[in-house]
């Protein structure tokens, strides 16, 4: 005969519920410390889903490093929440600093901005396809979430990004892709006046 | 057939540490639950116990149980530390610039988060808000809603940080917050718009002094 009890068979419910036992430290471990996220949208190309690349980039980031030291800096890829709308991440590069002055960019209203203290001033690596700092202006630091450590797919692509350096020489396209990135970074640099260091002399 | 109580024999099974200090009662008539010497040496009970957890016949060995151990109390620490970030906790305030609604020390209210983290929009004017301050990135603020996206707000009525008149249309995805005490707080009137993605969470009650017990909520009043 059938066993009509609609209950599950005993020692059926064991698996699930271990799972969910476990499951704070995985969450933690997954998403609070390092997390793997998929990168969409074109206002990071060409150092990230760059039009030529068949998928979009997985990579791993880091949150530990932006909550308790806030150590994000110039030049570090980071995401944050968007100012526009909470609901949407954003990918962007840091410019600026606080206490750093910008040359900015259209279509923002003003031609030079002071970063005031707390906040940072964000760019995507691709200038016309971006919703950045040019749109909305300097973001809190307190929106950032977290930090671009590496990628992990495509395979073409893996590991940390490279810092564009002047290449020695050469011709071709790997020539022409390392200056280019180069000249970005540069231009980048170049629209950045950094902040005043008052430096204290220890010896009086 | 009549029942013939049969004593109980006091076991001494050898001269065991333990039977010596307590043996064993000789009741032949039920004993209360709380009569077993778990309960009536308390101590002795809990390193029974202990002990008994300690040396189980486990298949695991001794160091492996103690690594599980440890991966369990991590465990219970990242649920803690989840349950404050995504449903809600119990905290103190400080600072002056939220009186009288709220005092300047020693009092406990309870946070909400998981009414902004469902829907981060649910926000109502008036409302008592945790945020992290835009000056400062590991510094948590409590003030109060006071406009909304699109409204239209007076920078300062009191003429202190901004000239009566002017007025300023919160953009997209921002709010307008202000602490209830005008003269020492440094709010939206310094800073201007805050994003709403710096909201943490809500002021639900304040739960001590027990004499100032108060559901907090939107205080607004429209005038027409």
């Amino acid at each position: 005969m059938q066993n009509k009890r609609w209950f599950p068979r005993a020692g059926a419910l064991r698996t699930p519920l271990r799972i969910l036992y476990w499951a704070p430290l995985g969450m933690v471990l997954t998403t609070h410390w390092y997390n793997v996220r998929v990168i969409s949208g074109p206002s990071m190309q060409p150092t990230l889903n760059p039009e030529w690349s068949l998928s979009k980039d997985y990579a791993v980031f880091d949150k530990v490093a932006v909550l308790d030291k806030q150590d994000c800096h110039r030049e570090d890829i980071i995401t944050f929440k968007s100012p526009l709308d909470p609901k949407y991440k954003l990918i962007k590069r840091i410019v600026a600093e606080e206490g750093d002055t910008v040359k900015t960019l259209p279509p923002y209203p003003l031609k030079e901005v002071k970063i005031p203290k707390g906040y940072v001033w964000v760019e995507g690596d691709d200038p016309f396809n971006s919703d950045d700092s040019n749109m909305f202006g300097p973001v809190p630091r307190a929106l950032i979430e977290s930090k671009l450590v590496f990628l992990i797919w495509p395979p073409s692509r893996v590991g940390k990004l490279e810092e564009p350096k002047l290449p020695l020489s050469g011709t071709g396209p790997t020539f022409r892709r390392a200056m280019a990135a180069f000249e970005r970074a540069h231009s980048r640099q170049s629209r950045v006046t950094p902040a005043a260091k008052i430096v204290i002399p220890e010896s009086v | 057939m009549i029942a013939i109580p049969f004593p109980n024999p006091i076991k001494t099974s050898g001269l065991r540490p333990g039977n010596r200090r307590f043996p064993r009662l000789p009741h032949n008539f039920p004993v209360s639950f709380m009569a077993n010497p778990r309960f009536l040496y308390p101590l002795h009970g809990l390193g029974q116990m202990l002990r008994a957890r300690i040396f189980k016949p486990s298949k695991y060995s001794l160091p492996t149980r103690v690594g599980i151990g440890c991966l369990k109390l991590v465990n219970l620490v990242c649920f803690a530390h989840l349950f404050v970030e995504y449903v809600g906790t119990i905290s103190t305030m400080e600072g002056p610039s939220m009186l009288p609604t709220l005092g300047n020390e020693g009092e406990i209210v309870v946070v909400d988060r998981l009414s902004t983290r469902l829907d981060p929009y649910n926000i109502a004017r008036g409302e008592l808000l945790i945020l992290l301050s835009p000056l400062n990135p590991k510094r948590y603020i409590c003030k109060r809603v006071v406009g909304l996206p699109g409204d239209v707000v007076c920078v300062d009525p009191t003429g202190q940080q901004a000239p009566s008149t002017e007025h300023v249309r919160i953009p997209k995805g921002h709010i307008w917050i202000m602490g209830d005490n005008a003269d020492a707080s440094r709010d939206s009137r310094i800073y201007g718009p805050v994003p709403i993605g710096l909201v943490q969470g809500k002021l639900r009650t304040r739960l001590w002094p027990p004499s100032k017990f108060q559901m907090f909520g939107s205080n607004m009043t429209y005038i027409d």
